[in-house]
């Protein structure tokens, strides 16, 4: 299954400006992003990027405001045209689709959930779940058919003949989301899609999705600014800063191992117990040691802080399957939870 | 002796100035100056140099009513050909609005009446509304004046039907292209400014006078603006967000513009629309110096014979008819919008 990579994008490069050719070639030779802002008036946007996507996985693109991210994710279905490099999905170049393939791939092959929802206000529930169904010239009885299975799915049963002003931002949310479902594409695009939310309703959405992603396993890219909802969802963590990628991998290994003190400060501030789990944490199982109970590597930090009742002195074997595949110490655990270079440095955010 | 001779003789121009001695006609003025040498001389010290105070140095120089009468030579110049294009292309709309003038007045009062009031209903659904075009329709029929409000009314419906017709695909255009917003507009500020009698003049050369479509298109080409101005700036209004998401679902451009862009900037163009209403009726009361009829002709009896009473009651009913116009369509765009549900 993980074998070739769903989506894979390769050596993007994007420059806003009037002669983006001319600027990617300074960029090429190494000029900086505010060196080029300085000198040609060019922005630039991303910087050779170059991440798999994984088929039915959840990729998480994190970076602050400016980062390039919600550029990044429109490269995939080209609302923004690169200046340099390739997007490839299942293989095929999306950058040589001509516009009729093009608008084809958008209404079969990805669907997409904005954070501004960008619902039509003029249409019902329902009417705005069936648009990727409409769009492809399905009829009412048998789109409004598929649509109502996928509002159901989301929650919104009874609400199918309301307009989306009369409801909650996250029950907007949750129509953009039943709208993106009714495509029926194996690609899901989510920009920022829980960012304008509530946290408590960021939270049920985030849970909706991990479930429907266990249902249906789509392939997901997730944009955020939000750490904890990266980590929360991420099965694959790219980190952006200032157009480039800084970090990408397993998003336990990098918040173990951050390569770049800009990383560093940004999971400093995390509650590390409730995102860390046993298998970042354990180490090689030592035939000597007494454990006072199994573990499975999935749990968090924070559940076995809760099951040793405090006691550090406590060891855990850790049980994957029906093999034990590790051991894992109290007082690792308790190290863990501190982030490197707090107790020396002390630097503030 | 005039005061720019030594101009002329300064430039050497001298021979060429007298080479053409008294062709033109005379001006009043000059004509005064010979009956009267005394008053030759005393003009202005200092005169600015028109054309006509150049002639008096240099009568090679031409007059400014030769510049009005070249004109006047081009207009008729390219009046025929002009016309020989104009005049079949806008045929049709002194048929409709023939059409138009006939049916309104010749359908029974009890029948024309019903229908309006039914389309009122339609178009705003609101009882206030309808009961006030009701009482109005009821007090012009009672004071005689239903007939001439009909025929201003049949002239605003075609020519807005027209202008929607018209405007409404130009507006679209104008929001899609950028070069040709920049391009019409000046030409719509020019529309727009230019005094509604000026459009008059060419008119008046171009069509037959007795025929509809001349002021049929003067209403037109005043009345359009306000429809294709509003069409553009309601399209481009259109939430980018929401347009953003009709191409990340891979709506073709047809769709876009008739799932997406139309619906959610219609409550723009329709305050074009009663602008363009609006400016129907201004214009057709205006219109009636170049035959159209109606309530303008009232006015304009009014102010020709100096009837005050016909003229006020005929004002009076213009009002009205404004009003109406008026509540109706915005009670139209209170309508739209709230189906539309905007914040």
């Amino acid at each position: 299954m993980a074998n070739s990579p769903k989506i894979e994008i390769r050596n993007l490069y994007k420059i806003f400006g009037s002669d983006p050719k001319a600027a990617l070639e300074k960029v090429k030779a190494g000029m900086g992003k505010e060196e080029l802002l300085a000198q040609t008036g060019h922005v630039l946007g991303l910087q050779d990027i170059s991440i798999d996507i994984r088929e039915s996985a959840i990729t998480v693109v994190m970076g602050l405001s400016g980062s390039g991210k919600s550029t990044l994710i429109r490269h995939i279905n080209r609302l923004i045209e690169p200046t340099n490099g390739q997007v490839l999905i299942d293989g095929d170049d999306a950058l040589l689709l001509d516009t009729e393939a093009l608008r084809d791939k958008r209404r079969t092959g990805m669907s997409m959930v904005f954070q501004k929802f960008a619902l039509l206000p003029h249409r019902t529930v329902i009417d705005n779940s069936a648009l990727p169904l409409e769009v492809r010239g399905v009829g009412q009885i048998e789109r409004h058919k598929e649509a109502q299975v996928w509002i159901n799915r989301v929650g919104l049963g009874g609400y199918e003949k309301h307009y989306p002003h009369q409801l909650s931002g996250g029950m907007q949310q949750r129509v953009g989301l039943a709208r993106a479902l009714t495509s029926n594409s194996d690609i899901m695009l989510m920009d920022e899609a829980f960012s304008a939310l509530d946290p408590l309703i960021r939270s049920d959405m985030q849970k909706l999705l991990l479930e429907l992603h266990v249902e249906l396993k789509k392939t997901i890219v997730f944009i955020t600014h939000d750490l904890d909802e990266a980590l929360r969802l991420a099965d694959h963590l790219v980190i952006l800063k200032d157009g480039a990628v800084i970090q990408q991998g397993d998003p336990q290994g990098i918040l173990v191992k951050p390569t770049d003190p800009y990383i560093e400060a940004f999971v400093s501030d995390i509650n590390r117990a409730r995102v860390l789990r046993v298998r970042s944490v354990m180490t090689p199982l030592d035939k000597k040691s007494k454990y006072a109970g199994d573990v499975s590597p999935k749990d968090t930090l924070e559940h076995l802080i809760a099951r040793s009742e405090g006691n550090t002195s406590f060891k855990f074997r850790v049980i994957e399957g029906e093999k034990p595949i590790g051991q894992i110490d109290m007082q690792d655990l308790v190290k863990a939870l501190v982030p490197r270079g707090s107790v020396s440095g002390q630097q503030s955010l | 002796m005039a005061f720019y001779d030594s101009l002329f003789n300064g430039l050497g121009l001298r021979v060429w100035c007298d080479s053409a001695p008294g062709t033109a006609n005379l001006s009043m003025a000059s004509l005064l100056a010979k009956t009267n040498p005394e008053t030759a001389n005393s003009g202005p010290i200092f005169p600015f140099p028109s054309m006509d105070e150049l002639y008096q140095a240099c009568s090679s120089f031409p007059q400014s009513r030769e510049f009005t009468a070249a004109v006047e030579d081009a207009f008729l110049n390219v009046k025929d050909v002009l016309k020989s294009v104009l005049d079949p292309l806008t045929q049709p709309l002194s048929w409709l609005l023939e059409l138009a003038l006939f049916s309104f007045l010749a359908a029974p009062w009890w029948i024309i009446i019903p229908l309006i009031l039914l389309f009122v209903w339609y178009v705003c659904r609101s009882v206030v509304v309808t009961a006030f075009v009701t009482l109005s329709f009821v007090f012009l029929g009672f004071i005689d004046h239903l007939d001439a409000a009909l025929q201003t009314l049949a002239i605003i419906a075609v020519c807005t039907g027209i202008c929607i017709l018209l405007g409404v695909p130009v507006g679209i255009a104008m929001a899609k292209s950028n070069r040709l917003q920049r391009g019409l507009i000046p030409l719509l500020d020019l529309l727009q400014t230019l005094p509604t009698f000026v459009y008059l003049i060419p008119l008046i050369f171009l069509f037959s006078v007795t025929e509809p479509k001349l002021y049929g298109i003067a209403i037109i080409v005043y009345a359009i603006v306000p429809v294709i101005r509003l069409t553009d700036l309601g399209i481009r209004l259109v939430d980018q967000d929401v347009v953003e998401a009709a191409n990340a679902f891979g709506m073709s451009p047809r769709q876009k513009l008739l799932g997406v862009e139309l619906p959610l900037a219609l409550p723009n163009i329709m305050a074009g629309v009663n602008q363009t209403i609006m400016m129907s009726l201004a214009m057709v009361v205006i219109a009636s110096l170049v035959s159209a009829p109606g309530l303008g002709v009232l006015v304009l009896r009014g102010i020709r014979n100096l009837e005050l009473g016909v003229g006020l009651i005929a004002g009076l009913g213009i009002v009205l008819l404004a009003v109406i116009l008026d509540r109706v369509s915005k009670a139209a765009i209170a309508r739209v919008s709230t189906d539309q549900t905007f914040k």
